[in-house]
């Protein structure tokens, strides 16, 4: 009867001794090149030297084949430096989203050109992507999308507009989800296709958008009759739904989706650990076991994905389990700090919370929103 | 899952899909005929003695492999000792003592024990389906030495006001006769072996109450649609799912090896999170259920009941928050730290 499986698997000594490797490896590199934690670090801090250096030491590009650059890795050992990178903030929003999802679409369904073009760079952290999927109409309503490529004769014009790029401004590449077909209505998930589309073309205009903290991390891009070759196309034409529903797995799984705060989480308690009040500390065991419970989720889909499986629908789990997990952290460290007046914070605490607080409306939006997730889980149960 | 494991699991899921209703619950006489055949099958079967050793005439299980039979029996609302009569031959075995070929039931909560010769007295609290089995294993502490001592029911019952799932008696024995009686070895906790035990059991009655939901909603018709279709329906059984999904995965902390069933962290995550799911399942269940849930008749609340108990049992949820939320900042590790050991 059980309805959603999350196999339990083991960190074995192996993955634990890569742990300590990527701490180390942490702790010399901050030190050294004076980088400091931040919160949010896979959308919000980006830092094109320090991505170079993960690519140097192996670390990224961990699960392609070694012919493309790649470490020939398992997804299990990804998992375990992308949870190290997290907690310890480091600044990794240059390189997360190709070395999270595209690359491993471009891995799926590229052709050998694009994989020995593109992945080898991904893997030494020199190749950044955004997210092409989202449109000022179509958000939530993927399907909807109004961005269109039209088949020329030396290969497509695309034109269209996409939003709320993470990073497009730093990047090099976008996959973008576009039309190649009239939309049909009765059957609407046809009719997509995936375009891998350098944006340095003619034609590409970023938009940087400002968020509600002031930062400018997402874009608008603009694709006026940019000009594709015919390789551009990623993928079979028309599958580009099919395609980008296991891309979105990828997207929606990782620890970032509870982890993106964590180092607020831990410098409160490395502050206050010896002042909190006992409702502080009862609020604190909560956390814990939440945390520990989306690890282990998040792990286990690390391994489905490792084992070719088709976990969509437990990385829905992860994402919304998440969203609520990281909106509850806010409340959590202020039910910790009840005896513990905000003005006794440290400055780069109450810099952390504040920053926690004023971004935390994105996480149930980005990459899918806790309705959709919803939505997913609904079907998957048979009741749409 | 092993191949034994599997084997095992699909003998007990015939027994109770053959035995176990909602009409049983609600009529559970020790002379009815219904109760009778299950027991003689599961006996016969020699489903207790999973965990008893195989010198001892077990089948030599460890306590990982059981979690999917406590997981299963819990979603078929198994209203008799069956998973206590396991856990009791368990803990016999470890003690290197035979197991009993009868149901036994269980408990830890006791007060006033004085023994003399081979007769126990005292008071034993909230012991499980006691008017089902015949003898009590219980874990008591005699002088600063706990002692794990089993013994031929007698006395005078009480049942317990309780949530209306599973009967609780206490019990005030006098000169009860003592079958066997052995120091426990300090490897064993059997407190957090009991409560491992009734977070597994919360997953598999939360599992069976997702069933239901499904099921009702995807039948009943209001406003010329079937209950699945609304949107406020489908947002509450998801969130029911999610909360599945997560108490399931919160038991893997018991799952690397045996002794996790002893150590505190791994068994307050999992009291906690399944404490947590459980609240907001039985609310949410409710919920979409409406009134015909309310109902003695239909069989949610047996399950929604059995929730509510096993969640307040050995501490709730909160108290073992605040127990593990100490057990970190004692240990003076960072939280990452404690986290990955």
């Amino acid at each position: 009867m059980t309805y959603f499986n999350f196999p339990h698997i083991e960190e074995d000594d192996n993955l634990k001794n890569l742990r300590n490797d990527v701490k180390s490896f942490l702790k010399t590199t901050f030190n050294s090149n004076n980088i400091k934690p931040q919160a949010d670090a896979w959308m919000y801090s980006a830092n094109p030297e320090f991505s170079k250096k993960l690519g140097e030491k192996g670390w990224l590009g961990m699960s392609f084949p070694k012919k493309y650059g790649g470490r020939e890795k398992t997804m299990l050992e990804r998992y375990v430096i992308t949870e190290e990178l997290l907690v310890a903030g480091a600044p990794v929003a240059a390189h997360w989203i190709a070395d999270r999802q595209s690359g491993s679409q471009i891995i799926r369904y590229g052709t050998e050109e694009q994989k020995k073009e593109i992945i080898p760079k991904i893997s030494s952290g020199e190749c950044f992507f955004a997210i092409g999927m989202s449109e000022p109409d179509s958000g939530s309503d993927l399907a909807s999308v109004k961005t269109f490529a039209k088949k020329t004769a030396d290969g497509w014009e695309l034109t269209g507009r996409k939003i709320w790029s993470t990073g497009a401004h730093l990047s090099h590449y976008m996959i973008v989800l576009a039309r190649t077909e009239k939309l049909d209505e009765k059957n609407r998930h046809s009719g997509l296709s995936q375009f891998l589309v350098n944006l340095k073309l003619p034609g590409v205009e970023i938009n940087p958008i400002e968020d509600m903290t002031h930062q400018k991390h997402f874009n608008e891009t603009v694709f006026n009759n940019v000009k594709l070759n015919k390789d551009a196309l990623l993928g079979e034409e028309g599958m580009g739904w099919q395609q980008v529903v296991g891309e979105l797995a990828l997207e929606r799984s990782g620890p970032e989706r509870f982890l993106s705060h964590y180092i607020l989480l831990d410098n409160f308690i490395s502050e206050f650990r010896y002042k909190m009040s006992e409702m502080g500390i009862t609020s604190l065991g909560k956390i814990i076991s939440e945390l520990q419970t989306l690890r282990m989720m998040s792990f286990s889909i690390a391994w489905m994905i490792q084992e070719k499986k088709s976990p969509d629908v437990q990385a829905a789990f992860v994402k919304e389990a998440g969203n609520v997990f990281e909106k509850k952290l806010i409340e959590t460290i202020r039910e910790m700090s009840n005896l513990i007046p905000f003005e006794e914070w440290s400055s780069s605490l109450k810099s952390l919370f504040q920053d926690a607080t004023l971004r935390i409306p994105a996480n149930s939006l980005r990459g899918g929103t806790s309705e959709i997730m919803r939505g997913i889980i609904s079907k998957q149960l048979g009741l749409r | 899952m092993k191949d034994e494991v599997k084997i095992i699991l699909d003998i007990c899921d015939k027994i109770l899909l053959k035995n176990v209703d909602h009409h049983l619950r609600l009529n559970l006489e020790p002379n009815s005929t219904q109760f009778k055949t299950l027991k003689d099958e599961i006996l016969s079967s020699e489903l207790t003695k999973l965990l008893v050793k195989e010198n001892l005439g077990g089948a030599g299980m460890t306590l990982n492999d059981i979690i999917p039979i406590v997981q299963l029996s819990a979603q078929y609302g198994t209203p008799i000792p069956f998973i206590e009569t396991i856990i009791s031959n368990f803990l016999l075995s470890e003690l290197n003592i035979k197991p009993e070929n009868d149901f036994i039931t269980l408990t830890n909560k006791t007060e006033n024990i004085i023994i003399k010769k081979d007769k126990i007295s005292g008071n034993f609290k909230s012991i499980p389906y006691l008017n089902l089995a015949e003898k009590i294993l219980v874990e008591t502490e005699i002088k600063n030495q706990k002692y794990i001592i089993l013994f031929k029911k007698g006395g005078k019952l009480e049942l317990q006001k309780n949530f209306l799932s599973e009967p609780k008696f206490d019990l005030d024995a006098a000169e009860l006769e003592i079958i066997s009686m052995m120091e426990k070895p300090e490897q064993i906790d059997v407190q957090n072996l009991l409560i491992n035990v009734r977070s597994i059991q919360s997953f598999g009655a939360m599992e069976k109450i997702l069933k239901l939901c499904i099921e009702y909603c995807s039948q009943r018709k209001q406003f010329g649609r079937t209950l699945s279709k609304f949107q406020m329906i489908q947002n509450h059984i998801s969130e029911i799912a999610l909360e599945v999904a997560a108490s399931g995965a919160s038991l893997s902390t018991l799952k690397n090896n045996k002794k996790n069933f002893y150590n505190f962290k791994s068994t307050a995550i999992p009291k906690i999170r399944t404490g947590i799911a459980s609240g907001k399942v039985i609310a949410l269940s409710h919920q979409v259920h409406g009134a015909m849930g309310f109902t003695k008749e239909y069989e949610l609340s047996y399950f929604t009941k059995a929730l509510n108990s096993w969640r307040n049992e050995f501490g709730n949820e909160i108290y073992w928050q605040n127990i593990l939320g100490k057990l970190f900042l004692n240990q003076n590790k960072n939280l990452w730290e404690f986290l990955n050991h």
